[in-house]
């Protein structure tokens, strides 16, 4: 009898989890074509290993969304929106430096109305100079950065950046 | 007996997410047809700015009366839609750190030069924020502009639904009804066709 009461419940566990997994495929049928404001920039690094109490070098990975470009940390047209990392320092991480990769050429429009950019597309790292304690720290920050495709462009954003640290 | 009552209950919760969804799709592309049914001027082989929702919105002005607005210009002065009755009028929204947009701008520039017999007048509305009045200057006078630059107001982008991107532009005829929109910058010939549509040559 305790048996078949606890098979009974694992089948009504089992048609629960069902019913969530159903269900939220059906709303994300719905939603599957909803931009919405959304990033175009995400970051790719969760956690880094370090040596701890040592200077440094760790790369954070960000990814731009295929189609889209962000402006390089150094842009050609100084009004345009350079991309920028800027992390604190403490709670067992202390930043030293960033360093930003070179942008690839891009052509905005065609013949003589064209323009070159510097750009950021698909996956880019930013070098990140810094010391960890030994532990576990995290490295915080936000990257400032702004997308365009080749039509249109998006405002400013700030991506969160939140990277586990451990010095060993 | 209670088991099938659970599983009754079960089955209709399925049945009910499952509708749910179903009912979301329907709605959703319903909208997107309706949107789709548009002008919307969107650069060759480029990607459709995305934002369909937002799109739509500001699409629903199309022969509308464009919203009135009164806002200042470079120089301080005021300048309301209304002073422009009577004539064809380009309302374009753009932000100093918008690359399409400074291609874009030089064309209406040019434009507002070969139809200036015809009336046609070109607003171009800042959307920057917090950037100082002397940077959109500047900005403008790079970019070879001597058209009205306008700054913006805190009701302007709702008022005009504004999609979360740059650039996008009302063409309105001489009786201030848009009868063009684009989002994003699109090819010159299409954007002169809209300039000509709202002079009604």
């Amino acid at each position: 009898m305790k048996g078949q009461v606890l098979g009974f419940r694992f089948q009504v566990l089992g048609m629960a989890v069902l019913a969530l997994v159903v269900g939220a495929s059906a709303q994300d049928i719905s939603f599957g074509d909803v931009p919405a404001k959304k990033a175009h920039v995400v970051l790719l690094s969760d956690g880094v290993d370090v040596a701890a109490g040592k200077a440094q070098v760790v790369e954070l990975r960000f990814r731009v969304e295929p189609g889209f470009h962000i402006n390089s940390h150094a842009p050609k047209d100084p009004l345009l929106i350079a991309t920028a990392l800027k992390l604190d320092t403490g709670h067992g991480v202390d930043v030293q430096g960033v360093d930003y990769p070179k942008g690839s050429a891009f052509q905005l429009g065609q013949g003589k109305d064209a323009q070159m950019l510097d750009v950021y597309q698909g996956e880019f790292r930013v070098r990140v100079r810094m010391i960890a304690d030994a532990g576990n720290s995290t490295m915080t920050g936000m990257l400032r950065y702004q997308a365009c495709d080749d039509a249109a462009c998006f405002p400013p954003k700030n991506l969160v950046v939140k990277v586990a640290v451990t010095g060993k | 007996m209670r088991r099938i009552g659970v599983l009754a209950a079960m089955v209709v919760l399925v049945g009910l997410l499952v509708w749910a969804g179903v009912y979301n799709l329907r709605q959703r592309r319903a909208a997107m047809q309706k949107a789709q049914s548009q002008v919307v001027l969107v650069k060759d082989g480029a990607t459709p700015p995305v934002g369909g929702i937002s799109a739509a919105s500001s699409t629903e002005l199309q022969g509308k009366a464009a919203p009135a607005f009164t806002l200042v210009d470079l120089e301080g002065k005021k300048v309301s839609l209304a002073d422009f009755k009577g004539k064809p009028v380009v309302v374009n929204f753009w932000a100093t750190w918008c690359g399409p947009c400074k291609l874009e701008m030089p064309w209406f520039e040019e434009f507002s030069g070969k139809y200036k017999a015809q009336g046609l007048v070109v607003l171009g509305v800042d959307q920057d924020e917090d950037t100082p009045k002397n940077v959109v200057s500047e900005a403008a006078r790079k970019v070879g502009v001597d058209y009205t630059i306008l700054l913006p107001n805190k009701t302007i982008a709702k008022d005009y639904a504004l999609g979360d991107y740059l650039p996008e532009t009302f063409y309105l005829n001489k009786d201030g009804v848009v009868v063009g929109h684009s989002l994003g910058a699109p090819p010159k010939d299409e954007m002169e066709a809209e300039i000509k549509k709202a002079m009604g040559i």
